[in-house]
């Protein structure tokens, strides 16, 4: 039997697999043809690189507005600035809104290729727009939480109706950029404060997160919301274990939170939530057991015999649960 | 030569194919489950996750056991070399025995193989000899041996970063056999092309099988290569010289040198997006935006011309608007098919990386939300800005 593309070669390649499945009638020929194609990259899709350098653009343009509007705003004039950023941001959010299309629960696809990146472009544009209002007029008396809350909210909205994870990263950020520069008011530790408003930014964000997912509310976004939490809460809680007085309810908690990443990991198939308990758990256990270790040697043992446990563990859960890629 | 045979590799591309095909529903569920059927393959692979904490607790063993046998005191840099050896049969009895593949353990093995092989050269060469040497052939023993060693790793593991390595370590060459600024920056360009002519020389052979991807990153890795150390601006040579330790205000280079030196940057970019093109190469396009961007944004730096602050704004919408006529130039043809080329998204990763991309993305470009607020300066002022200095000297 003749096999194409096997001139070189001893094994079967995937146009050679493609033509044994037509021939045993697994796949049809019309399927061939295509999937045939596909492989020799016939049509050739230039969507992500499309994707990339329209995020590109975006981002460059707003970094240089924002430059020219902080660098050249005594000549330029504030009418001049406050009405060009205005008119971007009135014909970014006209764009989108004049060509959403029609509003449901669950994931939605974008009208178009450029459709997303003009919703970024004008939210971008908002932040700068009230940056420079804020630093201008002090309108809000330097109220620079309120702002963030006001942008916040605004980016949450834009985010459910127009179904965009950008604009959700952006208002997961400016909210806990609320949290942090509202605490920084009070009058207390620092340091207390600050784990104390990421554990509650973390519940928040991680609650609402699951919340809405179980409403059938863009369940797809739970998984960004779930990240961020993870994240912040591990970090608040390693900087608790990190106390030199006092740190063990820290280190209790620090395990919980661990057992439940674990466990949502597994269960949900999502293994970045394993690799997150895996290291800071391993990071916040070295810091209780190693604390007042004055033997190198014995350190370093340490770290060899744990790092043996942490593979062998963490090959069992592969073996188990994720064998494919 | 390669410790993987081929059959495995092509059954796993070819699984991959079939799971993103079965996504974009371009198979049925019942024939998807046939045709996996018939592409068992017996490497084990994991998830990235597991693959990235499984690479980092290994690199902790290897380094901490290295470290007990170093801490007491020893001839260093043979046990370093027995390290690497060790490490080396470590990373190949994990493939033979355990059919590991892209699972971290014996990516980290060879990882801190190539590591200590490096550093035990290091110590064993030249502890105790004058610096003239080390500056000299035996001094170059080093990155030649780095380098070597990367390569058989890449050939051997099929690991692109171990490519990369071999690269970097090239960089390192020059410098040991010339103090020519200039010759250095030449000979680097003339390792990296005499590799990219054998990458060019040999794809061809492996235009439909799972070396193609392979190759591919490799060729636009070279291309990279040659463009960084041919564009001074950059100054990845003189860079990483730097942190060497060598000032960097010693390194100057002639008129014609540096005039040729800015000409080839312009030359260089359209002609990789030509053949990236031409080849409907994934990487090699990307390397050939990439390298046009770099000359876009250090073109001014090369002719001493002042930057502005609406130069972003311009390249800005120069990036959109590119995106932008591609993209209807595409969508126009017959089936939104153009020459080959379509904007229309068709596989599966595309969307994973999008999604991968929008949320580390997302949380970094809120650096231009309010900045002056995240600074903790909230007594900013507008203002200023003298023309001719871009600027620079104006108040915030």
């Amino acid at each position: 039997m003749y096999l194409p593309f096997l001139e070189n070669e001893d094994f079967m390649n995937i146009l050679t697999r493609l033509e044994l499945w037509r021939k045993d009638g697994t796949i049809s020929a019309e399927q061939h043809v295509h999937l045939a194609g596909l492989s020799r990259g016939e049509p050739f899709s230039f969507f992500f690189e499309l994707n990339v350098l329209l995020y590109a653009g975006v981002l460059a343009f707003v970094a240089g507005l924002g430059w020219t509007v902080s660098t050249w705003s005594k000549q330029l004039g504030d009418v001049l600035i406050l009405t060009t950023l205005l008119a971007v941001l009135v014909v970014c959010f006209w764009y989108c809104f004049s060509r959403a299309p029609a509003w449901s629960p669950a994931e939605t696809p974008a009208p178009n290729l450029i459709f997303d990146y003009v919703l970024y472009l004008g939210s971008l544009t908002w932040s700068v727009g009230l940056a420079y209002l804020e630093t201008r007029f002090q309108i809000l008396s330097g109220q620079w939480d309120l702002y963030l809350l006001l942008t916040a909210g605004l980016f949450f909205f834009l985010s459910y109706y127009f179904d965009n994870r950008f604009v959700l990263s952006l208002a997961l950020a400016a909210l806990a950029g609320w949290f942090g520069i509202t605490i920084s008011h009070w009058p207390s530790h620092q340091d207390d404060v600050y784990r104390q408003c990421a554990l509650s930014y973390s519940m928040l964000i991680g609650a609402a997160g699951v919340l809405l997912e179980r409403h059938g509310l863009k369940p797809h976004f739970v998984a960004t919301y779930l990240n961020v939490a993870a994240n912040v809460l591990f970090w608040a809680l390693l900087s608790g274990v990190f106390l030199q007085e006092s740190n063990g309810a820290w280190f209790l908690a620090l395990l919980v939170a661990c057992g439940a990443s674990l466990a949502w990991g597994l269960k949900r198939r999502q293994f970045a939530f394993v690799a997150y308990a895996a290291v800071y758990g391993y990071i916040g256990a070295s810091f209780i057991l190693l604390r007042g270790a004055r033997d190198f040697i014995g350190v370093l043992g340490y770290f060899v015999i744990t790092g043996f446990i942490m593979v062998g563990g963490l090959v069992v859960i592969a073996r188990r649960f994720a064998r494919e890629m | 030569m390669r410790i993987y045979n081929s059959e495995s590799e092509e059954t796993l591309l070819a699984r991959s194919l079939l799971k993103d095909w079965r996504g974009e529903g371009f198979l049925s569920e019942e024939q998807y489950q046939r045709m996996e059927q018939e592409t068992v393959c017996d490497l084990r692979r994991t998830n990235i996750f597991l693959r990235l904490v499984l690479f980092l607790f290994t690199l902790l063993i290897v380094c901490a056991g290295a470290g007990m046998f170093l801490a007491e005191g020893k001839t260093t840099g043979v046990f370093l070399l027995l390290f690497a050896a060790a490490s080396y049969a470590g990373a190949e009895f994990a493939v033979s025995e355990a059919r590991l593949y892209r699972y971290g353990i014996e990516e980290a093995l060879v990882v801190c193989s190539v590591g200590f092989l490096c550093l035990g050269l290091q110590s064993t060469l030249l502890s105790g000899h004058s610096y003239s040497l080390a500056k000299g052939v035996i001094g170059s023993l080093v990155p030649a041996t780095g380098a070597i060693f990367s390569l058989w790793i890449w050939r051997r593991f099929g690991l692109s970063y171990a490519f990369l390595a071999a690269m970097i370590f090239v960089v390192f060459l020059p410098g040991h056999w010339t103090s020519s600024q200039s010759a250095q920056h030449l000979m680097v360009v003339i390792l990296y092309a005499a590799g990219l002519a054998g990458v060019v020389a040999v794809r061809p052979r492996h235009r439909f099988n799972y070396l193609n991807d392979r190759y591919s990153l490799v060729e636009a890795f070279l291309w990279l290569g040659i463009y960084l150390a041919i564009n001074l601006q950059l100054s990845s040579l003189t860079q990483l010289r730097h942190w060497w330790g060598v000032p960097l205000a010693s390194i100057e280079f002639s008129r014609p040198f540096y005039w040729t030196t800015w000409v080839l940057i312009w030359c260089l970019p359209p002609a990789i997006l030509a053949r990236g093109v031409r080849r409907k190469d994934r990487y090699v396009i990307a390397v050939g935006a990439l390298t046009a961007t770099l000359t876009l944004v250090t073109n001014k730096s090369y002719l001493d011309w002042p930057r502005h602050s609406w130069d972003p704004m311009l390249l800005g919408i120069l990036f959109m608007g590119i995106a932008l006529f591609i993209q209807r130039w595409l969508v126009s043809g017959p089936g939104g098919i153009r020459r080959g080329f379509t904007a229309t998204r068709l596989s599966g990763k595309d969307k994973q990386w999008m999604n991968a991309g929008s949320f580390v993305l997302g949380q970094l470009s809120p650096q231009l939300i309010p900045p002056s607020a995240q600074a903790g300066g909230l007594d900013v002022k507008f203002g200023g800005g003298d023309s001719g200095g871009g600027g620079a000297s104006s108040d915030f």
